[in-house]
């Protein structure tokens, strides 16, 4: 019966991968109302000297590099922005990996989330030849137009200087995303979208994923944001927003080609004090490094991703790791961080973190202060995953019947 | 829950811990020290009456004007104070290696201050208080600096010190060290408390976690006698949530949160350094139990301590986890 549902695709070398973010530029063309880097600006953009002496450092230190296989991640704000750059890093990447008898020469990917406003350009298109064997790229496309154009909006010339434009100012992004979809799709026919909800977005999900699946992209992945940007009454919306996506995922039998994050079988139940009680971050197993070549325990803990917090910096290219840093961050376990009502939760399995979230929003500088501003747009989402599963096995038991009671009237007929 | 309020008289108070007082970068209209001003220190008496809290004042090296005095024994409470003001003290702290050999550290409860290279240098001062006073605290002061390569020397520094303890013992003079005796008579954690049992009032009014909050940074307050009380994340600072910590055996470490905060930024996890050096102490008071019962040398209320294979239970974690 499970093999008529399309899973989530599994992550590569099952999430093991040691994951390096490159921060190769904090400037966006877009100027996203939901994004969480509150600190973009156009002057830092990764030098060709930074990013070698930190790819000198990170291979040059195998041992403290154990994992078996190794992501490279390239991000923003847009990291095609600086493709040539890009390119470079992939080349000496490459090169040196081999030249250094590295274990990580045979194991490797190099990994983007864009925008995909400039994934058709000609500099973007060699580069994905060139790497195709051992690249994966996202492009985020939000929606139907109406909900990509609501958040995801042009950046104007005034907004660096703190200006907002008004809304019969604002300028969405979908036609010059959604024009590169096709070609996206073609050269990476698997390849999934990333989708964020706020408070406005939600009475737009349903007509969103339905749409993305009719533009072809087979698995949707779509959270909510962890700030505190919930609205009175916006559980409920969004818990009727996926009933229906649910009904119409269902009825129209879409489960078997099409997959969407927020539906899955195991979320959504008590979790064990001591079984239970890994991280669900992988803060501080990842490292990130920036135009001034300070290291991060993850993107979201340098400055540019802070609200009302220092930069977590735990190094930098030119003194190496400081690893007592990274202890708090690999002694993390669920319940240490998370309040008696979270431990004790019914419903606690799938309820998500980012632990640079937990970090800005907490009262003091720690990362052992679990943020619980998504509660209740959880708690709506188990109630709509419930429906969505007990709708989809009773339909498939049924389904099953149907055609075991057909073989055996067959049978019977024979004889 | 909280039990001890710590009141520093003065923000040049001597310090008996860690950390080291910067009292140039508290600019004061005397040029000097500031003094708790008078109404602060009885609202803070008042504050620790009602929280039935025990008092530690901590005394600067100048003394105290007589009205400072009559207020101060207005409410049972420990001095600790500078070997300069040692009449009176329930805890000596000794500034200047010259003063181990007064007259006042008979029997006393005595605290050095030391880096381990300070401490080599003066081992023969160290062996000599161990015959006169009834407890020694020895607090490092270069704990952040220490290097792996180092390890060897410390434990053979706590091995002439065990040595030295030993000879003590022999006369029938049962002293405590607290970096050797400590861990033997312990069953469970003994941390420092900061924030947790102990909370720290300075001349300013305002409350920190413990005096080196205060000295470092004073913005980084825990509330006020005007405001309140207020701890944020206090549950961070219990044992049950420091998840190194909370599944250790060396049980004399002080654990020391503002160092936490240093090194490692979050002040539940403590830094390599003083996870290594407690485990030092740990297996040299493994060591100087095997000794004594050698030599057929008896403390009362001992307990044995098992042998371990690590000296950083964070090489451990995946296992306790």
């Amino acid at each position: 019966m499970k093999e008529m549902i399309k899973e989530n695709t599994i992550l590569w070398k099952d999430g093991t991968s040691k994951s390096i973010t490159f921060i190769v530029t904090k400037d966006c063309q877009l100027a996203c109302k939901y994004c969480y880097l509150v600190g973009k600006n156009t002057q830092e953009r990764m030098s060709w000297e930074e990013a070698k002496e930190a790819i000198d450092y990170i291979l040059g230190h195998e041992e403290e590099f154990q994992e078996e296989s190794v992501i490279w991640d390239f991000i923003g704000g847009e990291p095609f922005l600086e493709i040539d750059l890009i390119d470079k890093i992939c080349d000496y990447l490459k090169t040196e990996m081999y030249r250094r008898n590295h274990h990580w020469f045979n194991s490797y990917r190099f990994s983007f989330s864009t925008n995909g406003i400039n994934y058709h350009t000609e500099k973007v298109q060699r580069f994905i030849e060139k790497n195709h064997n051992h690249l994966s790229i996202g492009i985020t496309i939000d929606g139907t137009q109406r909900k990509h154009d609501l958040n995801r909006i042009w950046k104007t010339p005034g907004m660096e200087e703190g200006i907002q434009p008004k809304p019969e100012e604002e300028q969405g992004s979908y036609k010059d995303v959604v024009r590169n979809i096709p070609l996206w799709l073609e050269q990476f026919p698997g390849a999934g979208t990333k989708v964020t909800i706020s408070s406005a977005d939600i009475p737009y999900i349903k007509e969103s994923v339905l749409h993305l699946y009719s533009l072809g992209i087979k698995e949707v992945n779509i959270n909510c944001v962890f700030e505190a940007v919930w609205h009175e009454g916006d559980d409920r919306l969004f818990e009727q927003q996926l009933t229906e996506l649910a009904d119409a995922i269902i009825d129209g039998r879409l489960y078997e080609e099409y997959a969407c994050s927020f539906f899955q079988e195991h979320i959504g139940k008590p979790m064990d004090h001591e079984h239970d009680n890994q991280n669900w971050c992988g803060a501080g197993m990842m490292l990130a490094v920036d135009a001034a070549g300070m290291f991060y325990p993850c993107t979201r803990f340098a400055q540019y991703s802070l609200r009302s917090k220092p930069a977590w910096i735990i190094g930098n290219v030119h003194d190496g790791i400081d690893k007592n840093k990274l202890r708090p961050f690999l002694t993390l376990d669920r319940c240490t961080q998370s309040i008696e009502e979270c431990i004790n939760c019914e419903v606690a399995s799938g309820c998500a973190w980012c632990q640079g979230e937990n970090y800005d929003a907490a009262d003091t500088h720690t990362v052992y202060q679990r943020a619980t501003a998504i509660c209740k747009m959880h708690k709506a989402r188990v109630r709509a995953n419930n429906y969505y599963w007990n709708k989809l096995f009773r339909k498939l038991e049924l389904q099953d019947y149907e055609e075991q009671k057909r073989k055996s009237n067959h049978k019977t007929c024979d004889l | 829950m909280l039990q001890y309020l710590i009141i520093l008289l003065d923000n040049r108070s001597v310090s008996y811990c860690h950390y080291r007082p910067h009292p140039l970068s508290f600019p004061s209209p005397m040029g000097e020290g500031v003094l708790i001003p008078l109404e602060v220190l009885k609202a803070g008496i008042v504050f620790a009456m009602k929280e039935n809290l025990n008092i530690q004042f901590v005394y600067p090296e100048e003394a105290l004007p007589v009205e400072y005095t009559e207020v101060i024994e207005s409410i049972d409470h420990t001095k600790i104070k500078p070997m300069a003001q040692a009449e009176e003290a329930d805890v000596l702290v000794l500034t200047e290696w010259q003063t181990t050999d007064v007259e006042s550290v008979q029997n006393a409860t005595c605290i050095i201050s030391a880096s381990r290279q300070e401490l080599k240098a003066n081992i023969e001062r160290v062996k000599s208080l161990l015959n006169k006073v009834a407890r020694l605290n020895i607090v490092l002061t270069d704990i952040e600096a220490f290097r792996d390569e180092e390890i060897g020397g410390y434990q053979t520094l706590l091995e002439t010190l065990s040595d030295a303890l030993i000879e003590v013992f022999k006369t029938g003079r049962m002293v405590q060290l607290n970096l050797l005796t400590d861990r033997l008579l312990l069953t469970q954690m003994n941390n420092c408390g900061a924030g947790d049992t102990t909370v720290t009032l300075a001349p300013n009014g305002k409350f920190y976690l413990c005096p080196a909050f205060y000295y470092d940074d004073p913005s980084q307050n825990a509330g006020s006698l005007a405001d309140g009380l207020n701890i944020k994340n206090r549950q961070l600072l219990r044992l049950n949530h420091a998840p190194i910590c909370r599944h250790c055996d060396a049980y004399q470490c002080k654990r020391c949160i503002w160092l936490n905060s240093y090194l490692t930024l979050d002040a539940n996890t403590p830094s390599h350094q003083q996870c290594v050096i407690a485990h030092i102490e740990r297996n040299a008071s493994r060591d100087l139990l095997a000794k004594m019962e050698a030599k057929g040398l008896h403390m009362s209320n001992t307990h044995e301590i098992p042998e371990i294979n690590y000296l950083d239970p964070f090489n451990n974690y995946q296992q306790w986890k």
